[in-house]
Protein backbone atom coordinates (compact mmCIF):
# COMPACT_ATOMS: atom_id res chain seq x y z
CA UNK A 1 0.00 0.00 0.00
CA UNK A 2 1.04 3.11 -1.06
CA UNK A 3 0.67 4.93 2.26
CA UNK A 4 3.14 2.13 3.80
CA UNK A 5 6.11 3.64 2.17
CA UNK A 6 8.28 5.72 4.02
CA UNK A 7 9.24 9.05 2.82
CA UNK A 8 12.03 9.46 0.92
CA UNK A 9 14.38 10.12 3.10
CA UNK A 10 18.42 10.74 1.35
CA UNK A 11 21.15 12.75 2.65
CA UNK A 12 20.65 15.36 -0.22
CA UNK A 13 22.79 17.91 1.17
CA UNK A 14 25.83 16.18 -0.44
CA UNK A 15 24.00 15.64 -3.62
CA UNK A 16 25.81 18.35 -5.30
CA UNK A 17 29.24 17.29 -4.57
CA UNK A 18 28.71 13.24 -3.81
CA UNK A 19 28.14 10.85 -6.63
CA UNK A 20 27.22 8.28 -4.46
CA UNK A 21 24.06 9.99 -3.20
CA UNK A 22 23.09 10.89 -6.69
CA UNK A 23 23.12 7.24 -7.76
CA UNK A 24 21.19 6.16 -4.69
CA UNK A 25 18.45 8.80 -5.57
CA UNK A 26 19.00 7.65 -9.24
CA UNK A 27 18.15 4.05 -8.28
CA UNK A 28 15.34 4.83 -5.74
CA UNK A 29 13.07 6.47 -8.12
CA UNK A 30 14.16 5.39 -11.65
CA UNK A 31 11.39 2.24 -11.53
CA UNK A 32 8.52 4.41 -10.19
CA UNK A 33 9.59 7.32 -12.35
CA UNK A 34 9.46 4.75 -15.73
CA UNK A 35 6.30 3.25 -14.46
CA UNK A 36 4.25 6.44 -13.99
CA UNK A 37 5.46 7.24 -17.39
CA UNK A 38 4.88 4.26 -19.48
CA UNK A 39 1.75 3.99 -17.62
CA UNK A 40 0.55 7.57 -18.60
CA UNK A 41 0.99 6.03 -22.10
CA UNK A 42 4.87 7.21 -22.82
CA UNK A 43 6.95 4.33 -24.97
CA UNK A 44 9.73 2.84 -22.45
CA UNK A 45 12.11 5.31 -24.52
CA UNK A 46 10.32 8.29 -24.17
CA UNK A 47 10.13 7.47 -20.74
CA UNK A 48 13.38 6.85 -20.24
CA UNK A 49 14.28 10.17 -22.25
CA UNK A 50 12.07 12.14 -19.62
CA UNK A 51 13.33 10.57 -16.53
CA UNK A 52 16.74 11.49 -17.54
CA UNK A 53 16.07 15.07 -18.53
CA UNK A 54 14.29 14.69 -14.45
CA UNK A 55 17.35 14.17 -12.89
CA UNK A 56 19.43 16.43 -15.38
CA UNK A 57 17.02 19.25 -14.26
CA UNK A 58 17.43 18.12 -10.48
CA UNK A 59 21.02 18.54 -11.12
CA UNK A 60 20.98 22.23 -12.12
CA UNK A 61 18.01 22.55 -9.40
CA UNK A 62 20.25 21.49 -6.72
CA UNK A 63 23.78 23.02 -7.73
CA UNK A 64 21.54 26.41 -8.35
CA UNK A 65 20.83 26.04 -5.18
CA UNK A 66 17.43 24.94 -5.26
CA UNK A 67 15.39 23.68 -2.80
CA UNK A 68 16.13 20.21 -1.23
CA UNK A 69 12.57 19.82 0.34
CA UNK A 70 10.51 16.69 -0.89
CA UNK A 71 13.01 15.64 -3.76
CA UNK A 72 10.99 12.58 -4.50
CA UNK A 73 7.63 14.54 -5.69
CA UNK A 74 9.86 17.27 -7.34
CA UNK A 75 11.05 14.69 -9.21
CA UNK A 76 7.95 13.50 -9.96
CA UNK A 77 6.55 16.54 -10.91
CA UNK A 78 8.88 17.94 -13.24
CA UNK A 79 8.69 14.11 -15.10
CA UNK A 80 4.87 15.11 -15.09
CA UNK A 81 5.20 18.09 -16.88
CA UNK A 82 7.95 16.36 -19.29
CA UNK A 83 5.19 13.89 -20.50
CA UNK A 84 2.25 16.44 -20.37
CA UNK A 85 5.05 17.95 -23.26
CA UNK A 86 4.22 14.39 -25.21
CA UNK A 87 0.74 15.24 -25.33
CA UNK A 88 -0.42 13.26 -28.14
CA UNK A 89 1.13 9.95 -26.78
CA UNK A 90 0.06 11.41 -23.37
CA UNK A 91 -3.22 8.73 -22.79
CA UNK A 92 -2.11 6.04 -25.22
CA UNK A 93 -1.64 2.65 -22.71
CA UNK A 94 -4.34 3.33 -20.16
CA UNK A 95 -6.58 4.70 -23.16
CA UNK A 96 -6.50 1.89 -25.30
CA UNK A 97 -4.49 -1.20 -23.85
CA UNK A 98 -4.35 -3.52 -26.65
CA UNK A 99 -4.91 -8.03 -26.15
CA UNK A 100 -1.43 -8.13 -26.62
CA UNK A 101 -0.88 -6.22 -23.28
CA UNK A 102 -2.92 -8.71 -21.69
CA UNK A 103 -1.70 -11.36 -22.81
CA UNK A 104 1.83 -10.61 -21.24
CA UNK A 105 -0.49 -10.68 -17.94
CA UNK A 106 -0.43 -14.22 -18.26
CA UNK A 107 2.31 -15.64 -19.82
CA UNK A 108 3.84 -17.44 -16.82
CA UNK A 109 0.69 -19.17 -15.36
CA UNK A 110 -1.26 -22.21 -16.04
CA UNK A 111 -4.16 -22.06 -18.79
CA UNK A 112 -7.03 -21.83 -16.20
CA UNK A 113 -5.39 -19.36 -13.89
CA UNK A 114 -3.88 -17.77 -17.35
CA UNK A 115 -7.65 -17.38 -18.06
CA UNK A 116 -9.12 -15.98 -14.69
CA UNK A 117 -6.17 -13.47 -14.39
CA UNK A 118 -6.55 -12.08 -18.35
CA UNK A 119 -10.01 -11.62 -17.93
CA UNK A 120 -9.28 -9.95 -14.59
CA UNK A 121 -6.93 -7.83 -15.80
CA UNK A 122 -9.39 -7.30 -18.70
CA UNK A 123 -11.97 -6.02 -16.76
CA UNK A 124 -9.70 -3.53 -14.33
CA UNK A 125 -8.22 -2.26 -17.37
CA UNK A 126 -12.10 -1.07 -18.60
CA UNK A 127 -12.75 0.02 -15.60
CA UNK A 128 -9.55 2.17 -15.54
CA UNK A 129 -9.88 3.19 -18.71
CA UNK A 130 -13.61 4.51 -17.52
CA UNK A 131 -11.54 6.52 -15.20
CA UNK A 132 -11.21 10.49 -15.37
CA UNK A 133 -7.60 11.75 -16.48
CA UNK A 134 -7.17 12.98 -13.03
CA UNK A 135 -8.10 10.23 -11.17
CA UNK A 136 -6.10 7.88 -12.80
CA UNK A 137 -3.05 10.13 -12.14
CA UNK A 138 -4.17 10.19 -8.51
CA UNK A 139 -3.66 6.70 -8.60
CA UNK A 140 -0.67 5.80 -10.67
CA UNK A 141 0.83 8.67 -8.25
CA UNK A 142 -0.23 6.61 -4.97
CA UNK A 143 0.71 3.45 -6.67
CA UNK A 144 4.49 5.15 -7.00
CA UNK A 145 4.50 5.78 -3.61
CA UNK A 146 3.63 9.31 -3.17
CA UNK A 147 1.68 10.69 -0.41
CA UNK A 148 -1.49 12.52 -0.76
CA UNK A 149 0.54 15.94 -0.05
CA UNK A 150 3.00 14.88 -2.95
CA UNK A 151 0.09 14.40 -5.30
CA UNK A 152 -1.38 17.39 -4.56
CA UNK A 153 2.32 19.28 -5.32
CA UNK A 154 2.79 17.09 -8.00
CA UNK A 155 -0.58 17.90 -9.83
CA UNK A 156 -0.97 21.23 -8.64
CA UNK A 157 -4.26 20.40 -6.62
CA UNK A 158 -5.10 20.55 -2.75
CA UNK A 159 -4.72 17.80 -0.57
CA UNK A 160 -8.54 17.54 0.21
CA UNK A 161 -9.20 17.30 -3.34
CA UNK A 162 -6.73 14.29 -3.92
CA UNK A 163 -7.61 12.69 -0.59
CA UNK A 164 -11.80 12.61 -2.90
CA UNK A 165 -10.25 11.29 -6.07
CA UNK A 166 -8.88 8.57 -4.51
CA UNK A 167 -11.32 7.64 -2.65
CA UNK A 168 -13.63 7.98 -5.71
CA UNK A 169 -11.21 6.38 -8.30
CA UNK A 170 -10.84 3.24 -6.04
CA UNK A 171 -14.54 2.88 -5.31
CA UNK A 172 -15.22 2.91 -8.93
CA UNK A 173 -12.78 0.59 -9.45
CA UNK A 174 -14.13 -2.18 -6.82
CA UNK A 175 -17.85 -1.65 -7.69
CA UNK A 176 -16.68 -1.95 -11.29
CA UNK A 177 -14.44 -5.22 -10.92
CA UNK A 178 -16.60 -6.65 -8.33
CA UNK A 179 -13.43 -7.49 -5.94
CA UNK B 1 -24.38 4.08 3.55
CA UNK B 2 -21.97 4.12 6.71
CA UNK B 3 -20.78 7.36 7.47
CA UNK B 4 -17.10 6.07 7.67
CA UNK B 5 -17.64 5.12 3.87
CA UNK B 6 -15.57 8.39 3.10
CA UNK B 7 -12.41 8.20 5.46
CA UNK B 8 -11.75 4.42 4.86
CA UNK B 9 -9.75 4.88 1.72
CA UNK B 10 -7.23 7.40 3.02
CA UNK B 11 -7.06 5.60 6.93
CA UNK B 12 -5.60 2.39 4.27
CA UNK B 13 -3.48 5.19 2.79
CA UNK B 14 -2.13 6.34 6.28
CA UNK B 15 -3.36 9.73 5.58
CA UNK B 16 -5.74 10.77 8.58
CA UNK B 17 -4.81 12.48 11.51
CA UNK B 18 -4.21 10.00 14.57
CA UNK B 19 -7.35 10.60 16.10
CA UNK B 20 -9.39 10.20 13.24
CA UNK B 21 -7.69 7.22 11.86
CA UNK B 22 -8.35 5.47 15.73
CA UNK B 23 -12.30 6.54 15.50
CA UNK B 24 -12.22 4.36 12.28
CA UNK B 25 -10.29 1.84 13.74
CA UNK B 26 -12.87 1.69 16.25
CA UNK B 27 -15.71 1.31 13.74
CA UNK B 28 -14.07 -1.32 11.87
CA UNK B 29 -13.89 -3.55 15.25
CA UNK B 30 -18.23 -3.37 15.09
CA UNK B 31 -19.17 -2.94 11.17
CA UNK B 32 -18.52 -5.58 8.89
CA UNK B 33 -19.40 -3.94 6.13
CA UNK B 34 -16.87 -1.18 5.94
CA UNK B 35 -14.59 -4.09 6.63
CA UNK B 36 -15.58 -5.60 3.20
CA UNK B 37 -15.23 -2.54 1.97
CA UNK B 38 -11.59 -2.33 3.80
CA UNK B 39 -10.51 -5.49 2.22
CA UNK B 40 -12.10 -4.62 -1.58
CA UNK B 41 -9.90 -1.45 -1.99
CA UNK B 42 -7.22 -3.44 -0.49
CA UNK B 43 -7.15 -5.95 -3.16
CA UNK B 44 -7.93 -3.41 -5.77
CA UNK B 45 -4.86 -1.55 -5.00
CA UNK B 46 -3.01 -4.60 -5.40
CA UNK B 47 -4.44 -5.44 -8.87
CA UNK B 48 -4.02 -1.55 -9.71
CA UNK B 49 -0.36 -1.89 -8.94
CA UNK B 50 0.17 -5.54 -10.61
CA UNK B 51 -1.82 -3.63 -13.54
CA UNK B 52 1.00 -0.94 -13.54
CA UNK B 53 3.80 -3.76 -13.35
CA UNK B 54 2.35 -5.42 -16.58
CA UNK B 55 1.53 -2.58 -18.78
CA UNK B 56 5.22 -1.46 -17.99
CA UNK B 57 6.58 -5.30 -18.58
CA UNK B 58 5.87 -4.73 -22.55
CA UNK B 59 7.85 -1.55 -23.01
CA UNK B 60 10.60 -3.14 -20.71
CA UNK B 61 11.47 -6.29 -22.87
CA UNK B 62 15.01 -6.52 -24.22
CA UNK B 63 15.35 -5.26 -27.82
CA UNK B 64 18.02 -4.38 -30.25
CA UNK B 65 20.35 -2.09 -28.48
CA UNK B 66 19.24 1.20 -30.06
CA UNK B 67 23.02 1.96 -31.04
CA UNK B 68 23.35 -1.13 -33.09
CA UNK B 69 21.51 0.38 -36.90
CA UNK B 70 24.08 3.35 -36.15
CA UNK B 71 26.88 0.28 -36.13
CA UNK B 72 25.34 -1.18 -38.85
CA UNK B 73 24.61 1.65 -40.72
CA UNK B 74 28.48 3.14 -40.16
CA UNK B 75 29.54 0.11 -41.08
CA UNK B 76 28.14 0.25 -44.54
CA UNK B 77 29.23 3.25 -45.02
CA UNK B 78 32.77 2.31 -44.77
CA UNK B 79 32.05 -0.13 -46.91
CA UNK B 80 31.20 2.49 -49.50
CA UNK B 81 33.54 4.84 -49.09
CA UNK B 82 35.87 2.26 -49.45
CA UNK B 83 34.37 1.45 -53.08
CA UNK B 84 33.50 5.25 -53.44
CA UNK B 85 37.70 5.71 -53.51
CA UNK B 86 38.60 2.47 -55.71
CA UNK B 87 36.19 4.26 -57.92
CA UNK B 88 37.87 6.52 -60.15
CA UNK B 89 40.59 3.95 -61.05
CA UNK B 90 38.03 1.77 -63.02
CA UNK B 91 39.08 0.63 -66.47
CA UNK B 92 38.72 2.63 -69.74
CA UNK B 93 39.03 5.64 -68.07
CA UNK B 94 42.90 5.37 -67.48
CA UNK B 95 44.87 3.77 -70.44
CA UNK B 96 47.58 3.18 -68.35
CA UNK B 97 45.35 0.70 -66.16
CA UNK B 98 44.15 -1.14 -68.68
CA UNK B 99 46.95 -3.65 -69.32
CA UNK B 100 47.33 -4.72 -65.94
CA UNK B 101 43.67 -5.56 -66.38
CA UNK B 102 44.53 -8.31 -68.78
CA UNK B 103 47.39 -9.95 -67.33
CA UNK B 104 45.08 -9.69 -63.70
CA UNK B 105 42.24 -11.70 -65.34
CA UNK B 106 44.74 -14.44 -66.72
CA UNK B 107 46.44 -14.80 -63.94
CA UNK B 108 46.82 -17.75 -61.95
CA UNK B 109 47.18 -16.31 -58.82
CA UNK B 110 43.50 -15.13 -58.99
CA UNK B 111 41.87 -17.51 -60.18
CA UNK B 112 43.90 -19.66 -57.45
CA UNK B 113 42.55 -17.12 -54.95
CA UNK B 114 38.57 -17.67 -56.37
CA UNK B 115 39.25 -21.16 -56.22
CA UNK B 116 39.77 -21.00 -52.26
CA UNK B 117 43.86 -22.50 -53.34
CA UNK B 118 46.55 -21.20 -51.94
CA UNK B 119 47.44 -17.38 -52.63
CA UNK B 120 50.77 -16.51 -53.69
CA UNK B 121 49.65 -12.65 -54.21
CA UNK B 122 50.22 -11.75 -49.88
CA UNK B 123 49.14 -8.13 -51.24
CA UNK B 124 45.77 -9.63 -52.13
CA UNK B 125 45.15 -11.57 -48.82
CA UNK B 126 46.14 -8.33 -47.25
CA UNK B 127 44.00 -6.58 -48.83
CA UNK B 128 41.04 -8.97 -48.72
CA UNK B 129 40.63 -9.77 -45.29
CA UNK B 130 41.82 -5.77 -44.24
CA UNK B 131 38.26 -4.56 -46.50
CA UNK B 132 35.74 -7.50 -45.77
CA UNK B 133 37.39 -10.73 -44.03
CA UNK B 134 33.92 -12.68 -42.73
CA UNK B 135 32.41 -11.51 -45.97
CA UNK B 136 35.18 -13.37 -48.06
CA UNK B 137 34.98 -16.22 -45.51
CA UNK B 138 31.84 -16.88 -46.06
CA UNK B 139 32.45 -16.50 -49.67
CA UNK B 140 34.87 -18.86 -49.86
CA UNK B 141 32.89 -21.53 -48.04
CA UNK B 142 30.70 -21.23 -50.64
CA UNK B 143 32.90 -21.52 -53.67
CA UNK B 144 34.45 -24.96 -51.80
CA UNK B 145 30.67 -26.45 -52.32
CA UNK B 146 30.78 -24.98 -55.48
CA UNK B 147 33.35 -24.97 -57.51
CA UNK B 148 31.78 -25.05 -61.02
CA UNK B 149 29.37 -22.22 -60.57
CA UNK B 150 32.21 -20.11 -59.25
CA UNK B 151 35.60 -20.65 -61.57
CA UNK B 152 35.66 -18.14 -63.61
CA UNK B 153 38.58 -16.72 -64.55
CA UNK B 154 37.11 -12.88 -64.33
CA UNK B 155 35.91 -14.02 -60.88
CA UNK B 156 36.26 -10.74 -58.36
CA UNK B 157 39.27 -11.21 -55.75
CA UNK B 158 36.85 -8.74 -53.16
CA UNK B 159 33.43 -9.24 -52.17
CA UNK B 160 31.89 -6.85 -49.97
CA UNK B 161 28.13 -7.73 -48.68
CA UNK B 162 26.06 -4.53 -48.39
CA UNK B 163 22.84 -5.01 -46.47
CA UNK B 164 19.73 -3.84 -48.51
CA UNK B 165 18.02 -1.57 -45.97
CA UNK B 166 21.49 0.69 -46.09
CA UNK B 167 20.84 1.06 -49.66
CA UNK B 168 16.47 0.58 -49.86
CA UNK B 169 13.81 1.75 -47.52
CA UNK B 170 12.86 -1.31 -45.24
CA UNK B 171 10.55 -3.41 -46.79
CA UNK B 172 11.58 -2.10 -50.20
CA UNK B 173 13.47 -5.24 -50.83
CA UNK B 174 12.73 -8.94 -50.33
CA UNK B 175 13.43 -10.40 -46.77
CA UNK B 176 16.84 -12.23 -47.00
CA UNK B 177 18.29 -10.28 -49.68
CA UNK B 178 21.49 -8.12 -50.17
CA UNK B 179 23.50 -7.03 -52.30
CA UNK B 180 27.20 -8.05 -53.03
CA UNK B 181 29.88 -5.78 -54.13
CA UNK B 182 32.55 -7.59 -56.72
CA UNK B 183 35.50 -5.83 -57.02
CA UNK B 184 38.75 -7.47 -59.19
CA UNK B 185 41.93 -5.85 -58.28
CA UNK B 186 44.67 -5.00 -60.50
CA UNK B 187 48.08 -5.82 -59.22
CA UNK B 188 49.11 -2.68 -58.74
CA UNK B 189 46.48 -2.23 -56.12
CA UNK B 190 43.53 -0.40 -58.21
CA UNK B 191 40.35 -2.02 -58.73
CA UNK B 192 38.65 -2.82 -61.94
CA UNK B 193 35.20 -4.64 -62.58
CA UNK B 194 33.06 -3.49 -60.13
CA UNK B 195 29.56 -5.16 -60.15
CA UNK B 196 26.81 -5.24 -57.73
CA UNK B 197 24.95 -8.29 -57.44
CA UNK B 198 22.07 -8.92 -55.65
CA UNK B 199 21.96 -11.96 -53.66
CA UNK B 200 18.76 -13.68 -52.09
CA UNK B 201 20.15 -15.95 -48.79
CA UNK B 202 17.32 -18.67 -49.23
CA UNK B 203 18.48 -19.22 -53.07
CA UNK B 204 21.89 -19.99 -52.42
CA UNK B 205 21.55 -22.37 -49.98
CA UNK B 206 19.38 -24.16 -52.42
CA UNK B 207 22.07 -23.99 -55.34
CA UNK B 208 24.41 -25.28 -53.02
CA UNK B 209 22.86 -28.56 -52.00
CA UNK B 210 23.88 -31.59 -54.31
Amino acid sequence: MSGDAAPLALPLSRLSTGACEATTLYRELRKPLLRYLVCLGLSSDEAQDVVQDAFLILHRHLASGGSQENIRGWLFRVAHNQARNCQNRYDRNFSAASDAEMDAVSREATPERALLEKEKFQQLGKAIRLLSASERECLLLRAAGLRYREIGEVLGIATSTVSDTVDRAIKKLAEKCNV
Amino acid sequence: MCNFSGKLVAWLDHELPAEEAAEVERHLETCSECRGNVDAFKRVSVEFDAYCDEAIAPNARPGMPRWVPAVTAAGAVAALLVLFLILPRTPGKSPALHAPDAAVTASPAVVAKVLPAPVRSVHRVHRQHVVAPVQNQIENSALAQNQNAYSLPDEPVIQIAIPADEMFPPGAVPEGMHFVADLTIAADGSAERLRLRPRLAGFERRTTQP
